[in-house]
C-alpha cells in the first residue's frame, strides 16, 4: 500500500481498520464523481450479496420508483432523468432478471463491466445527483445551515446550491449530499474517516441510517481527503472501479 | 445500440416540435444529433432590439453528460450579439457551457439562460481580453478554459 513508509497516524488507522475485517477497498477513479461512483457501485453490489435477492431488489425497486416522482415533484423535467433512471433500473433488474442482450443474471464481473463503461457508469452517477438535488430542495429547512459555499464559506440558497454543488457534473460530495443521498436511496451508510487524526490509531465513522430494508448491511466507504472509495469487510479481492 | 446522446435528442426535438420553443427562440436546423441552430431575439425592453441571433449547438455522443458546445455564429443578415461575455467569433463565457453544466439542463433551458444573459446587459461591449482570445481561440468553445470571475453582467 502506499502508506508503507507514509505517515505513521494513517498507518496506524489502517492497522485499526484491518483489525476489525477491513481487509480490501475497491478503488473508485478519482474524480468529483467519486462518491456518487462509490455509492451506487456498492448499492447494486449489495443487492448481488443479498441472502434473499428477490425481497432486497424488490425493496429497492420500490426506493426507487417513488424516487422517480421525487424528481418530477421538486420540477425535473422527465427527460432530463428517465434515461438515466433506465440505466440504473436495468442493473437493478438485472440481479434477478436475465438482461436483453446476453441473456445473463448479473455477478460481480459482469457488474464491474458495467461501470467501467463511461456511459453506464456516468448515467448512474447523474441519477444519483439529480436525487440528491431533489432530497435537499424537497426539504430545504432541515439542509439549510448546511448549504455553505465550499471556498466563500458563505450560506447559498438551496436551488444556488444544488446548480452549483450537486447537479454540475464533476462536483464533489461533502456530508450534505452524503446526508441527503443516503435518506433518498433509503439505506444505511458506514464512511471510515482516514484523515490521520484518530487517537491511537482509532478511525471515525460517519453512520447514516435511513434504511427501510433492515436485512441489508449498510454500504461502507472510505474517505481520504479529498477521496472516497469502498470499503470492503470480506476477502473478495478489491478491483478497480 | 442507440448512443446517449441521439436517445435524448430525439426527446428534446419531440418536446420542442409537440410544444413549441419558448417567446424569441426558434428552432431553425435540426437535421440529426451532431449540429442544431436556432434564432434568438430578446423580447421587451433591451440594448438588442431588432436584433436576431443564431445559436448553434454542437453535440458529441456523450451529450448531455458532457456539455453541448454552444456559440453564436454569424449568419444571413445576422451578427454576433456585442455583450460583455461573447467573444467576436461567437465563443461565450458563461459557466453553465462549462464546469457547471449538468445534464438537467436541456437545449431549451441554455436557449432561455443566454436570452436572459443578453436580456441583462446593461452596456455593449465585447469582453476585455477579446482580441488575444479570438487570435488564439480553437474551433470548439469547449476547448476553452474560461475563468467566470462577474457574476454581474
Amino acid at each position: 500500500m502506499e502508506y508503507e513508509n507514509g505517515s505513521l497516524s494513517f498507518v496506524k488507522q489502517i492497522d485499526w481498520l484491518e483489525r476489525r475485517g477491513f481487509l480490501w477497498i475497491r478503488r473508485t477513479r478519482g474524480d468529483g464523481d467519486c462518491f456518487y461512483r462509490s455509492l451506487a457501485f456498492a448499492f447494486v453490489e449489495r443487492l448481488l450479496k443479498a441472502k434473499d435477492r428477490g425481497a432486497a431488489v424488490q425493496y429497492a425497486m420500490v426506493t426507487l420508483s417513488e424516487s422517480l416522482q421525487m424528481l418530477e415533484n421538486v420540477g425535473f423535467e422527465k427527460l432530463v432523468f428517465e434515461d438515466f433512471y433506465d440505466v440504473l433500473k436495468g442493473l437493478v433488474t438485472n440481479v434477478v432478471e436475465p438482461d436483453n442482450v446476453l441473456g445473463k443474471i448479473l455477478d460481480e464481473e459482469s457488474l464491474l463491466t458495467a461501470f467501467q463503461d463511461n456511459t453506464t457508469s456516468n448515467s448512474i452517477v447523474m441519477y444519483l445527483r439529480m436525487l440528491t438535488s431533489a432530497q435537499l430542495r424537497l426539504d430545504p429547512d432541515l439542509y439549510s445551515p448546511f448549504l455553505i459555499h465550499s471556498e466563500t464559506g458563505e450560506p447559498m440558497e438551496v436551488r444556488e446550491f444544488c446548480e452549483h454543488f450537486v447537479e454540475a457534473t464533476g462536483k464533489e460530495a461533502d456530508h450534505v449530499q452524503m446526508t441527503a443521498l443516503s435518506r433518498a436511496l433509503q439505506i444505511n451508510v458506514d464512511v471510515a474517516y482516514l484523515d490521520g487524526r484518530g487517537t491511537n490509531g482509532e478511525v471515525d465513522f460517519v453512520t447514516l441510517r435511513d434504511a427501510t430494508d433492515t436485512e441489508m448491511s449498510p454500504v461502507t466507504l472510505l474517505y481520504r481527503p479529498g477521496h472516497y472509495d469502498i470499503l470492503i469487510r470480506d476477502d473478495t479481492s478489491g478491483k478497480s472501479l | 445500440m442507440t448512443s446517449i446522446s441521439s436517445r435524448r435528442l430525439s426527446k428534446e426535438l419531440m418536446e420542442i416540435q409537440n410544444g413549441g420553443c419558448p417567446v424569441g427562440i426558434d428552432l431553425e436546423k435540426a437535421d440529426d444529433f451532431q449540429c442544431w441552430r436556432f434564432s434568438l431575439e430578446v423580447m421587451g425592453e433591451s440594448l438588442y432590439q431588432n436584433e436576431k441571433f443564431t445559436l448553434q449547438f454542437r453535440f458529441d455522443q456523450q451529450y448531455p453528460i458532457s456539455s453541448p458546445a454552444v456559440q453564436f455564429v454569424q449568419t444571413e443578415g445576422r451578427q454576433i450579439p456585442v455583450h460583455p461575455h461573447v467573444y467576436s467569433n461567437g465563443h461565450i463565457c458563461a459557466s453553465i457551457l462549462g464546469n457547471e453544466w449538468s445534464p438537467v439542463l436541456s437545449v431549451i433551458a441554455v436557449c432561455v439562460t443566454l436570452q436572459s444573459m443578453l436580456a441583462s446587459c446593461r452596456e455593449k461591449r465585447r469582453p476585455i481580453d477579446n482580441d488575444r482570445y479570438v487570435k488564439h481561440a480553437p474551433d470548439n468553445p469547449k476547448k476553452t478554459q474560461f475563468q467566470y470571475d462577474d457574476d454581474t453582467v
